[in-house]
């Protein structure tokens, strides 16, 4: 920043400085000669003004005893205190004033410019007619006063020059303050917005139209930064939002999964289980039946068979405890929420060539049940639908409505809701449709899926009183349609349901 | 006197309900998958096939579809493990009490039994189910 001063003043002061340094000299001997050359002409003028008068006066003297009324008149010349030289040359004789002293200077011939010759005196000479002859007058002017004069004069103008010089230097220092001063301050403003303090407001007049401008610009692009930045902080924030979103549905999709491998586990060993159990207690119970009752064979082998029934019901217990840990209690529960909550999850999982629509009425409708298994049925539906589409991509449409016709095939009067799940994928074969409910029917290569999905579909649809219907056309795509019972408004409403 | 297929692919209980049965004077055969199934339905004639439906490599309901569709007279009963098999999702008891006996009597069979049941049970079924 100094340094930018130092550059800005230096700059302005050594332009000042370098057109003073050249003109001034050239102003300087300018006036100099000019002054100078008026004292030599005034001296000039009035040296010949003066000796002419003295040659009249010469002219004029009278001839009786002119060499006597001669010098006298050349001491009054000298007496008057310019002259330092006189003579007088008539024919063969020579006057001088007796004033003159001895050692004065040697003739010369005429200067006629004044300074000339060094010796300080400035040699004029007359003829004058007197009578018949001619009388040669010759005075030598001191030129010593004119010169100290024009020395005088020129140390006045040196000094005036000088000081015309110092005050411009004087004002050069004080404009380049003038304009350095608010520039400074504006970048001291703009490196305090650099340095992160955006808030400080650029302001400062200056009666300088162009440091005025910058100001303003300066300031336009501190505020233009400010809203750039708390557009991007707005930014953040709803990053933060939908990445904390995101890790809970995360946790949530985590948790139903440890949930699923304690079931599966459950499941799987439940099966082997109920295959060792089966032997046990029909041999048992085989045994018991050719063995006289009241006997204590009967007794021991009724032991057996209690102990293997004891043995399904704890099994039976364990798989409806698995199903329960990740159940809430049956009540009334928003179908829309828990769709859109399973929508969520598809959003993340789907490719991106999949478009997801749904498409449900504003009204809300509430079915009884677990919304875990509704979870479920979409889960499954929406994966299927996604997988007949891997490949090309395509849409996935969900729709949700109410109904007023009952389910087919329920007992139970009343509306029903309707979640329909259409996709654009490559269809079902009718030769096919009507098994895709069963367990372990599959149409995948093995690896690739157990198909059991649609028969926990079926399932779970059952369990609720509802039912599933499939349409489909190949290469256009499917449909599936879940018909659901609408909760009676007498049913209790799930805790945390937020419907 | 009646004669009756049991098909399981675990041995110990093919052969425990074959003790049960044969005990109370059914001829009893055994397979231990639908393949061997079939060719003893080909050869013999049978009242009653008692069938489980979850097996690994065989889908049981694709046999029961089969027994239905050629041999209309054998009545089917149909036997469920009652968990689960197999890497599933979230919920097993709802496939076994669910889909699976509704798919099994989809496919045609008379009557759905859980394991373990009870030898009484399982005899009831049987006889409900004997041509009269």
């Amino acid at each position: 920043m100094g340094r930018l001063i130092n550059t800005l003043r230096a700059r302005l002061i050594a332009v000042v400085l370098v057109i003073h340094a050249a003109l001034v000299p050239l102003l300087y001997l300018g006036v100099s000669a000019i002054v100078e050359e008026g004292y030599a002409d005034s001296f000039v003028n009035s040296v010949r003004s003066f000796s002419r008068l003295t040659a009249d006066e010469l002219e004029a003297v009278d001839e009786k005893d002119f060499a006597l009324r001669a010098v006298a008149l050349l001491d009054g010349v000298m007496l008057s205190g310019q002259v330092v030289f006189t003579e007088v040359i008539d024919g063969s004789l020579r006057f001088r004033s007796s004033l003159q002293p001895e050692s004065a200077p040697v003739q010369r011939p005429d200067d006629f410019d004044f300074g000339d010759h060094g010796d300080q005196v400035y040699y004029i000479s007359h003829s004058i007619k007197r009578g018949a002859r001619h009388v040669l007058l010759r005075l030598g002017f001191d030129e010593a006063p004119t010169l100290q004069r024009i020395a005088a004069a020129k140390e006045r103008t040196l000094t005036a020059v000088l000081t015309f010089t110092l005050a411009s230097l004087i004002v050069s220092v004080w404009l380049s303050s003038v304009i350095a001063r608010p520039m400074v301050r504006l970048q001291e403003a703009a490196k305090r917005v650099a340095g992160g303090d955006v808030h400080a407001r650029l302001q400062m007049s200056s009666s300088i139209s162009e440091v005025q401008e910058l100001n303003q610009v300066l300031e336009s692009m501190r505020q233009e930064l400010v809203g750039a930045n708390e557009r991007l902080a707005c930014e953040i924030r709803e990053r933060e939002v939908s990445e904390r979103k995101r890790l809970d549905l995360e946790r949530r999709l985590l948790h139903r999964e440890r949930i699923a491998t304690i079931g599966t586990l459950a499941g799987g060993v439940a099966h082997e289980f109920n295959n060792i159990l089966t032997p046990i207690l029909l041999y048992s119970q085989l045994a018991l039946n050719d063995t006289p009752p009241g006997s204590a064979r009967a007794h021991d082998l009724g032991r057996i068979v209690a102990a293997a029934h004891r043995a399904r019901s704890l099994i039976k217990r364990i798989l409806t405890f698995s199903r329960e840990m990740d159940s809430t209690e049956v009540g009334a529960f928003s179908l829309r929420s828990t769709v859109e909550e399973a929508l969520a999850l598809m959003r993340a999982i789907v490719p991106s060539n999949v478009e997801i629509t749904l498409d449900a009425q504003e009204e809300d409708i509430r079915v009884s049940g677990d919304p875990s298994l509704v979870h479920q049925v979409i889960i499954n539906l929406c994966t299927n639908a996604y997988q007949a589409m891997r490949r090309s991509g395509g849409r996935l449409l969900i729709r949700l409505w109410s109904t007023d016709e009952p389910i087919e095939g329920q007992e139970e009067a009343g509306r029903s809701a309707v979640l329909e799940v259409t996709d654009t994928g490559h269809g079902i074969d009718a030769s096919v449709i009507a098994h895709v409910f069963e367990p372990f029917f599959t149409t995948r290569d093995v690896g690739e899926g157990t198909g059991l999905g649609l028969s926990v579909v079926h399932g779970i649809v059952s369990s609720m009183g509802g039912a599933i219907t499939v349409e489909s056309t190949v290469d256009q795509g499917t449909t599936f349609r879940v018909y659901l019972p609408i909760a009676r408004s007498a049913a209790p409403a799930l805790a945390g349901d937020s419907a | 006197m009646a004669s009756v297929l049991v098909v399981d692919d675990e041995r110990d209980v093919a052969e425990a309900i074959e003790a049960v049965l044969a005990h109370a004077g059914f001829t009893v055969i055994t397979a231990e998958s639908a393949a061997q199934a079939l060719e003893h339905v080909a050869a013999h004639k049978f009242d009653i096939v008692v069938t489980d439906i979850i097996m690994p490599k065989v889908n049981g309901l694709e046999l029961i579809r089969k027994l239905r569709a050629r041999y209309p007279r054998v009545r089917v009963i149909a036997i469920s493990g009652g968990g689960s098999f197999g890497p599933l999702s979230l919920k097993p008891e709802a496939i076994s009490t669910h889909a699976f006996i509704a798919a099994a009597k989809d496919a045609g069979a008379e009557d759905v039994l859980t394991k373990p049941f009870d030898m009484d049970d399982l005899l009831a079924a049987v006889r409900r189910h004997l041509p009269n």
